[in-house]
């Protein structure tokens, strides 16, 4: 059985899980090739207009495999924390791949909480029965996902350079690297470090949200809040640059949370979507570096 | 303490019935306008979406009419309502306005205890009996229930009527006089007796007339400035409207929601093309598009402002019932640059087409 995974949205995240997981069952996978201009253009086609741009792009990774496969992995993530949510769109993502893209084979439509290791194996017991009736195999696969998945660290601490910037945003816009257009060599080659959010760990987050007057219930939103919030308090950068879809509707109460609560400390906002060109990005990102060296010295 | 609230349709009557009953001092801020949206517009972040910004217009026309406690409603869906009230009271913060902000929020995440305070803050203010207060609560529930069964009603028999605009008329003569009874009991009265005057108002049972379903976001369908008034529109047209979507129908669900019997039908009929709550009303909107088709309406059109999360879920899936089911639906964006001249045209030849098919022109081609 082949079973398809498109490289989009929380795949940067939960890569090891679902690659493991589906490997171990003995399905073969057909993962989309990187994000390029031709699937953003198959996105763009099929999505409907209103969409971010991530979501359009997870509909051109799925168009670029929907033919290879018997099985399309659209994983409709529900809650990651108890409390917490993801966005709408990725409550409906199956919904509005299949009734968008013609031609569909069959795809996932279990409903995946991972607010336990329990909850999460009612998801892949659904999901996994599509491959195999081995329950055994099942189980094995499973627990071999969720070891890898725990193994797997990313994030990025540059500590070499003078300057260092915090790179804030949905992760599906920080490592995708079509999307943003390489935005992490662009700032090493302009001499300016990165550090991505994974840096702080629970506690800090959990100091930092609960200065807010509600309760975060956006699982992005409780990230990026806290990091941002957490790396100007204590001027461990020299500034912050969030990358933001066009129209994200959790964007735009985060960023204003944020500007709110570090005041004038420096904050580049990139807005990204199917238009954006290179060279206002590359503009945008000269003008902030060097306004930050001019704070330095 | 001189309490406001943000305008959503019909629900100041309501508000005005329960400060009155409970000798409370409020303000009505003036009816949602250009005005307030321009305000509004003004100071919030350009990516917020159209309901955030006038509500700010609203409450900064109340500031200048003396509001110093505002009272909205939170939510904890995965929709960005539920973060209104911390970025409105940044904002209004920011631009100086000392006010006091009573976040009605659901107590599974506030916890009970901080419901009742937050509640206690209203009530204490009132002199009256405990039992009054309750009493007041009620009647306040009766009022908006009565006043969208009045509206709900002269919208549907627009179509039927036999002087063309007597319901508008009504209905709006309706509306007006509500806004200067005093207490509960006389508006009760008056409205009763508008829903007598509907139920008497001269119809032409031979017509068929147009029936559209409005569907989608729950604040543009149901506050009329953000939806450029297009009930009233199609009223004009002669075309019965319904929407399931009001005050009272938000009231119950709320009431409801946590016993998992809200809504049975609209879910029973969303099952097949969004089995989950996926936050907003996206699957209430669903529910609805297939309820209308299976009612025998002739289309549907769906509102929701620009951005909003839910709603794009359900737009993405509409066209797949339009075709499943041979059902006309209509998708509407609004935003602060909406402009009237191109929306209408978009409703006129909306309601052209589903008159031709009427006619069986189109359906045999």
């Amino acid at each position: 059985m082949k079973v398809g995974i498109p490289k989009g949205l929380l795949y940067y995240d939960y890569q090891p899980f679902f690659h493991t997981f589906f490997e171990e069952l003995g399905a073969e996978l057909i993962v989309s090739s990187d994000t390029n201009k031709d699937i953003l253009d198959k996105g763009v086609k099929y999505c409907v207009d209103e969409a971010c741009l991530p979501v359009k792009v997870f509909h051109g990774h799925v168009a670029e495999i929907k033919d290879q496969c018997d099985l399309i992995v659209i994983p409709r993530i529900m809650q990651l924390r108890k409390r917490e949510f993801i966005c709408p769109k990725f409550c409906g993502l199956p919904e509005m791949v299949i009734n968008s893209i013609p031609d569909m084979p069959r795809a996932t439509m279990a409903p995946l909480y991972a607010l336990s290791k329990e909850r999460l194996f009612q998801w892949a017991k659904v999901v996994g029965k599509e491959v195999t009736h081995n329950t055994a195999k099942l189980s094995k696969a499973f627990e071999a996902a969720v070891e890898c998945q725990s193994n797997y660290k990313k994030g990025i601490d540059d500590d070499s350079y003078p300057i260092k910037v915090a790179l804030s945003g949905h992760p599906y816009n920080i490592y995708d690297n079509f999307i943003n257009m390489n935005i992490v060599n662009k700032l090493k080659k302009l001499g300016v470090g990165v550090v991505t959010e994974e840096v702080i760990d629970e506690d800090i987050k959990n100091r930092e949200v609960s200065k807010l007057y509600k309760k975060p219930f956006w699982s992005f939103a409780r990230n990026n809040y806290s990091f941002t919030s957490h790396m100007a308090d204590q001027k461990l950068v020299n500034g912050i640059i969030y990358i933001s879809s066009f129209a994200c509707g959790i964007d735009s109460v985060v960023i204003e949370l944020i500007k709110h609560n570090i005041e004038d400390f420096p904050l580049l906002v990139l807005k990204v979507d199917e238009h954006t060109g290179e060279a206002g990005l590359d503009t945008r990102i000269e003008a902030f570096v060097d306004m930050l060296e001019r704070r330095r010295s | 303490m001189k309490i406001t609230f943000p305008h959503m349709g019909n629900v100041h009557f309501a508000a005005k019935a329960l400060f009155e009953d409970l000798e409370i001092d409020y303000v009505v801020p003036p009816f949602s306008s250009k005005a307030s949206l321009e305000i509004g517009s003004f100071h919030s972040a350009e990516e917020m979406c159209l309901p955030f910004k006038i509500m700010i217009g609203n409450y900064m026309h109340a500031i200048e009419e003396g509001a110093d406690t505002v009272i909205i409603t939170g939510s904890c869906g995965p929709c960005r309502f539920g973060e209104y009230c911390e970025l409105q009271m940044n904002l209004l913060n920011k631009l100086g306005h000392k006010l006091d902000f009573i976040v009605v929020d659901s107590p599974g995440d506030i916890g009970v205890k901080e419901l009742f305070a937050r509640l206690g803050k209203i009530s204490s203010s009132s002199s009256i009996s405990k039992l009054n207060k309750i009493r007041a609560l009620h009647q306040a529930t009766k009022v908006v229930r009565l006043i969208d069964g009045v509206e709900a009603k002269a919208r549907y028999l627009a179509g039927f009527e036999k002087n063309k605009g007597e319901c508008k008329k009504l209905l709006n003569e309706c509306k007006q006089e509500a806004q200067n009874c005093k207490k509960s009991q006389s508006m009760l009265a008056l409205m009763n007796g508008y829903m007598d005057k509907l139920d008497n108002v001269a119809l032409d049972n031979d017509k068929n007339p147009i029936k559209i379903a409005i569907i989608g976001e729950i604040y543009t369908v149901i506050e009329p400035f953000s939806n450029l008034y297009i009930e009233d529109k199609l009223m004009d047209y002669g075309v019965s409207t319904k929407r399931t979507l009001s005050p009272s129908w938000w009231l119950k669900n709320l009431v409801l929601s946590p016993t998992n019997l809200n809504q049975l039908d609209l879910k029973r009929k969303a099952k097949e093309y969004l089995p989950l709550m996926i936050g907003g009303h996206a699957r209430e909107c669903i529910g609805e598009a297939v309820l209308a088709h299976d009612e025998g309406f002739d289309g549907a059109i769906q509102i929701f402002p620009m951005g909003c999360m839910p709603e794009i879920v359900s737009k993405a899936i509409l066209p797949k019932i339009s075709k499943d089911k041979d059902f006309p639906i209509l998708t509407l964006v609004v935003d602060e640059m909406t402009g009237e001249a191109g929306y209408v045209t978009r409703i006129e030849a909306f309601v052209d087409l589903l008159e031709r098919r009427k006619d069986n022109v189109l359906s045999r081609c």
